[in-house]
């Protein structure tokens, strides 16, 4: 029984790491750790907004990181993504607008695990292959046949079975708890497109340090592993298709670096005064976060309906008064009661539209708090 | 803290699994092995008692030695209507239309070293040298172009000469000596190769359908009520499921079998289908297909979409149709390549040879016949005759009134009845001298 993982150090508070010159602070309310820049202590949490960085050691792996994805958005488009994210919602927090949150973007590279191994071992699966088979449509009309045949691709399953004495490199594993949900927030990242760590790319984005280490990110690694292992014996039985695919397997020289995604993250305040975290994947543009709308402008703009539809209703009732006087003016004064009933009744939508619709936006991914 | 788990521990592949090829170093793949066996190589039939030539004893069930009288079982596996099909894969198609290959094939004999030469459908033949019996089935180029599956004989040879004798002996316009002159010849038992085909079809119709409908109106002119039926057209469509099971369609050419008599052996029970085993051919001829797989599913469709058509019009409930269409979807079609037993035989009557099939499994015989055309001619004559008669009284009879007419539209009913058996027995006839 061999150790599998190396453990992580204890990185000083002031200790800077791959000549990026940054050094580790932590969340004082979420908790996250991030390498930061000097200049940046103090500041907000750019992933909860409540909480302030503050220095602190970090318990992590010295290795340098293997590779990172860039940022690839200018500041242009990412103008432009915000103003179509707000541009979305029709009462907005007076928060909630688009060079609002260009100016409290933040730059943060997220962290993945890169595992190399050697596997050994021996592995059973179902293997497909696809063949093709004729099959036939005949039509009868005007005392004539027409045959019409049609070739379908299906999947023979056969049994398979071997030994695998492999290396697999740069499987990816979750090293963050909230994997999922980042990634959700994100979406996909195309990570065939990595480049190796280059601490001149990183301009002022924080790098988020792994809160699962190697051995508690182990048990997700090995399903990862296998599912690598899997397409290797796929290949190797010329296969198309696998299906029920078990490996049991010695894994040896294990190697864990680290891999950097890049996202924005800005914010806005609602109605109650929370912070609002928006999400951007910094490869694909893609933004997630929830649009909320503000229920108190609502309200403010019901009550100003309300008032003038009452103004119109009051002149209803004089006209209609007047009319007894001069009749023709009994022709207004239903104009205006029609008016004032309607700007009523259509009062009603802004007082009730904001509630349903951030009630919608509470399905949606959003940065969830941790610990 | 993970650690890895050890599976150094020797690994062996389980049995019947071999090594195949693997596109990726470091890993090695293993494969059920093919199902090709040591039956499905040419085999010599000795007896291991007394080296005797040995064949498959239809009464014994089993390879029988007549000399020393070993009787060895035939390791088979009845398997029925569950025996294995296939499906048109491009693959099978294309194997099955390169047919077998070579014109002539050299089989090596093991009992004394000679080479023999054979035609490339000859499944089995005896060594010219030793006189070992030989089963050979490895020269088609894919596996489930073999043979997999048989009905071994059931029929004996001798019951086949007293099944041949009643059956020459019946019906009475062929010559009456034939049961006691024709010269019957041996009647050699072969295995003919045959296709059955499994598939669901899935029919739509249209048409238009028309009801008769009966009325009454005045005519004004006659001054009387008339009674006439008319039909209603209506478009109506429908749709039908048929099951097809084991459609079997011959794999010999007509050139050599004759499909006209073959036909009339059906059915086979295909319940007795048995798993291949050379043993049941020792000693027996066998014949491997002429007609592919591709020009025997024609056929087989063509005959299948007619059935479909078929119960498409028993799906309309009146016999008015018109601008009839419809769709036939096939699917789930599959196939099997089987040997059945027939014995064949020839006979000589008056100087001409006439075949005769039996059916090795249910006993069922047809075969050329000759017609003793007096007899049938006579029998024209015969039903012919009473409307003929009954018209030639009929015509004097019309002079001395009403009575005439009777027995002269009489006379036409008989004649055009006459007719109608005539045609039936000629043909019938006919059939029986066809090959």
């Amino acid at each position: 029984m061999a150790d599998l993982t190396p453990q992580a150090d204890i990185i000083d508070e002031n200790q800077s790491l791959w000549e990026t010159k940054r050094q580790p602070a932590g969340c004082t309310l979420c908790h996250r750790v991030f390498l930061v820049q000097e200049a940046i202590i103090g500041s907000s949490c750019p992933l909860c907004q409540k909480g302030q960085l503050e220095t602190q050691p970090a318990r992590m792996r010295p290795t340098a990181p293997e590779q990172m994805l860039p940022f690839k958005l200018g500041r242009k488009r990412l103008s432009r993504i915000y103003e179509d994210f707000v541009s979305g919602v029709w009462i907005k927090p007076e928060d909630f607008r688009a060079e609002k949150l260009l100016s409290r973007t933040t730059a943060v590279f997220w962290p993945l695990w890169l595992v190399d191994s050697d596997v050994s071992g021996h592995w059973e699966m179902e293997a497909g292959f696809d063949y093709q088979a004729e099959t036939y449509k005949e039509a009868y009309s005007g005392g004539q046949w027409q045959s019409r045949k049609q070739v379908e691709t299906r999947v023979r399953w056969e049994p398979r079975l071997g030994q695998i004495n492999t290396h697999v490199e740069n499987v990816t594993v979750p090293a963050l708890e909230e994997h999922e949900n980042r990634l959700a927030m994100t979406g996909r990242y195309q990570l065939d497109r990595g480049q190796p760590f280059d601490p001149d790319q990183l301009g002022k984005a924080l790098l988020e340090v792994p809160d699962l280490p190697p051995e508690e990110a182990w048990p997700l690694a090995t399903p990862q592993i296998e599912r690598e292992a899997a397409q290797i014996c796929k290949q190797a039985a010329d296969a198309q298709h696998i299906r029920n695919f078990h490996l049991k397997a010695d894994y040896q020289n294990l190697n864990w670096t680290e891999f950097f995604l890049p996202m924005y993250t800005s914010f806005y305040t609602d109605d109650e005064g929370q912070a609002q975290i928006v999400v951007i994947n910094g490869e694909s543009g893609e933004i997630r976060g929830p649009r909320m709308a503000s229920r108190k402008r609502g309200l403010r703009i019901a009550g100003i309906m309300a008032v003038i539809a009452a103004v119109f209703l009051a002149l209803a009732l004089f006209g209609a008064l007047l009319t007894l006087v001069i009749p023709p003016i009994g022709l207004i004064a239903i104009l205006f009661g029609f008016m004032g009933l309607g700007l009523g009744i259509a009062a009603i939508i802004p007082a009730v539209w904001p509630g349903q619709w951030n009630r919608k936006q509470g399905d949606g991914p959003r940065m969830m708090p941790r610990r | 803290m993970p650690t890895n788990q050890s599976h150094s521990q020797p690994w062996s592949p389980p049995e019947q699994f071999v090594l195949v090829e693997s596109s990726v170093p470091g890993v090695m793949v293993y494969a059920p092995q093919p199902e090709t066996t040591k039956s499905d190589r040419a085999k010599s039939f000795a007896c291991p008692n007394c080296g005797a030539n040995i064949t498959y004893d239809v009464s014994a069930g089993g390879v029988a030695c007549e000399y020393c009288g070993h009787i060895a079982p035939v390791k088979s596996v009845h398997v029925g209507r569950n025996a294995e099909d296939f499906e048109f894969t491009l693959e099978t198609l294309s194997q099955s239309n390169r047919g077998w290959g070579t014109q002539r094939q050299i089989l090596h004999c093991d009992s004394c070293g000679s080479d023999l030469s054979i035609s490339e459908s000859t499944l089995t033949t005896t060594c010219l040298f030793c006189a070992s019996n030989k089963v050979n089935v490895i020269t088609s180029l894919e596996e489930t172009l073999r043979p997999r599956f048989l009905i071994p004989f059931t029929v004996t040879r001798d019951q086949t000469q007293k099944i041949a004798s009643q059956w020459l002996g019946k019906g009475w316009y062929h010559p009456d000596e034939l049961a006691r002159n024709a010269i019957l010849r041996k009647f050699v038992g072969i295995y003919l190769p045959f296709w059955t085909f499994d598939t669901q079809v899935d029919a739509r119709w249209r048409a238009q359908v028309g009801y008769e409908k009966t009325e009454r109106h005045y005519n004004a002119r006659e001054k009387r009520w008339v009674t006439r039926t008319r039909i209603d057209w209506r478009w109506e469509n429908g749709k039908t499921h048929l099951n097809i099971d084991d459609f079997l369609v011959s794999g010999s050419h007509q050139r050599h079998i004759s499909q006209l008599i073959l036909k009339r052996l059906y059915p086979y029970d295909m319940n007795g289908l048995k798993t291949y085993q050379p043993d049941y051919l020792a000693g027996w001829q066998a014949q491997a297909y002429e007609v592919t797989l591709t020009d025997a599913w024609a056929s087989a469709k063509k005959a299948i979409r007619e059935k479909a058509k078929t119960a498409c019009h028993r799906d309309i409930p009146t016999h008015h149709v018109r601008n009839f269409s419809m769709s036939a979807d096939f699917r789930d079609e599959s196939w099997r390549y089987i040997l059945l037993p027939v014995y064949l035989a020839a006979y000589k009557y008056d100087n001409q040879v006439y075949q005769v099939m039996l059916n090795g499994q249910t006993g069922a015989i047809a075969g050329q016949k000759p017609i003793a055309w007096w007899k049938i001619w006579l029998a024209i004559a015969a039903m012919l005759a009473p409307g003929t008669l009954l018209g030639l009284i009929g015509l004097p009879l019309l002079l001395v009134g009403g009575v005439g007419i009777i027995a002269i539209v009489l006379g036409i009913i008989l004649f055009v009845l006459g007719i109608i058996f005539s045609f039936i027995l000629y043909n019938k006839a006919r059939e029986s001298e066809a090959k």
